[in-house]
């Protein structure tokens, strides 16, 4: 793994235009009214290429989890630095322990990996805010789009831990039909150099 | 007078070819640049507006990059799962039907605005054009739409939607009003650099089997086609060396799957041409 060149920061100390963006360590409702806090601590990406070369696990670049389309904020899209939560370490272990169940590539679509609280898809309600989520549109040649594919991978990731939530295929609120959604749930990391005093 | 000559004439020649080549109903929109002419053979008649709503589509994205509700090289997710407008049920549109493969594989990533814009119109592709409606909205673009003064053009859903096709919710046109969605293109609706950039993707259309098959080969078309079942239409502005270009709206219906179609709609684009120029038929010598 390659991540020597990941630098932690603590969100409260970024400029004002990006507070208002990120929101480190506001609390906020998800989709069902519970409260929780949002992510304090990032990583600073200061390019493409730095995301593409810092590897979180054997077979996930940091790049693949932070790709956003034009519904992010202009500012953490189209500029460097980006943030994204120090909890992603923790998605790319879940991701590879995956990978090596299903013995597959595994791809994340675009959005579906960290999304910041200012995006339109989900915002500050979506636990991709927390960078804890990925959305995995592929596994090998297969492309997850039916009840069946999703099913049977969703089960996969979901044996792996306890923690891990899976999205079940459907239409309504809380599911999904173009991709298994699998996540960690609202976990934050604090870097050991960090503090958690305000 | 020489338009009501023309008219009178391109009127006669007109039925006569929906009558030989058996369309159910035709409707034609015309307007010459060149000396104002206008004409218009049951142009209010409303059509299943096919894939000729793309240009609309197209309209309303280049009106949002206007306005500065988007940027054209801005990227967008790339995803086959749109939404019936008649209940909200899931629907996919088909890669079988679709000119863009490469689109196809771009499923699950990003893909650029403006790439999606020419996939629509140049390839006819009913994934980019629902993935730009999906990104802008239907409301927004009938709103594009009424502030382009366009009536004759009413966009209700994307394509492939045949949840809404079984219940009547489709995209309808007349030629008058198709007419005037390729006016409000080429007059100042849009600003000069987008108006610029819409006509050279609708140059760059890939299929060129009806009003450019009308024409003589020094001529240029930017236009779009349709077809579904019963609709073969082509709508374009056509640009002749010699003189001012002129927008011609050309809507039929035949029965289900009835060949010959595109020949019909080459054929009325080639009488209008000749009506224009007042030119002698095509020899089929040449």
């Amino acid at each position: 793994m390659r991540t020597e060149f990941l630098r932690p920061i603590d969100g409260l100390k970024l400029p004002e235009v990006y507070r208002a963006l990120l929101r480190p360590g506001e609390t906020g409702a998800d989709l069902y009214g519970n409260a929780h806090q949002l992510p304090r601590f990032f990583y600073e990406i200061t390019s493409w290429q730095q995301a593409r070369e810092v590897r979180l696990a054997p077979h996930f670049t940091l790049a693949e989890l932070m790709l956003v389309d034009c519904r992010e904020a202009r500012l953490l899209l189209g500029q460097f630095p980006h943030y994204v939560p120090c909890a992603i370490v923790l998605l790319a272990r879940l991701l590879e322990d995956f990978r090596r169940e299903v013995d597959a590539p595994v791809f994340i679509s675009a959005n579906g990996g960290y999304r910041s609280p200012a995006h339109q898809i989900g915002g500050a309600t979506s636990i991709h805010a927390w960078g804890t989520a990925a959305n995995i549109y592929r596994v090998g040649d297969t492309f997850l789009n039916d009840v069946r594919s999703i099913g049977k991978y969703g089960a996969i990731a979901a044996s792996l831990s306890p923690a891990v939530f899976v999205r079940p295929f459907g239409l309504e609120r809380g599911q999904t039909n173009d991709h298994l959604h699998i996540d960690l749930g609202f976990a934050s990391l604090t870097p050991r150099e960090c503090s958690d005093a305000s | 007078m020489f338009s009501v000559d023309v008219s009178n004439g391109l009127h006669e020649e007109l039925e006569a070819l929906a009558l030989k080549n058996k369309a159910r109903a035709i409707g034609v929109a015309l307007h010459d640049l060149e000396t104002g002419f206008r004409f218009s053979l049951r142009g209010d008649r409303w059509f299943h507006a096919a894939s000729t709503i793309k240009v609309a589509v197209l309209l309303a994205v280049f009106r949002a990059a206007d306005e500065g509700r988007l940027r054209l090289d801005d990227s967008l997710h790339v995803r086959n799962r749109f939404f019936s407008a008649a209940d909200g049920s899931l629907f996919r549109v088909s890669q079988d039907r679709d000119a863009t493969p490469e689109l196809y594989a771009a499923i699950g990533r990003t893909t650029k605005i403006s790439a999606l814009a020419h996939a629509m119109i140049c390839g006819s592709s009913n994934l980019a054009a629902n993935l730009l409606l999906d990104f802008v909205g239907v409301e927004y673009a009938r709103t594009v739409l009424r502030e382009a003064q366009v009536d004759g053009v009413e966009l209700r859903r994307g394509v492939e939607d045949h949840g809404a096709h079984e219940r009547a919710i489709n995209n309808e046109a007349t030629a008058d009003g198709l007419l005037s969605l390729l006016s409000a293109i080429r007059g100042d609706f849009l600003t000069p650099e987008s108006k610029r950039e819409v006509i050279r993707i609708l140059l760059e259309q890939r299929f060129n089997s009806m009003i450019p098959a009308g024409l003589p080969p020094h001529a240029t078309v930017a236009h779009k086609t349709g077809e579904i079942s019963t609709a073969c239409h082509d709508i374009g502005i056509v640009y002749l060396p010699e003189r001012e270009p002129y927008i011609a709206a050309i809507l039929t219906e035949f029965d289900s799957e009835r060949e010959g179609r595109r020949e019909t709609v080459a054929a009325i684009s080639e009488a209008i041409y000749r009506s224009l120029l007042r030119t002698e038929p095509k020899s089929n010598e040449d």
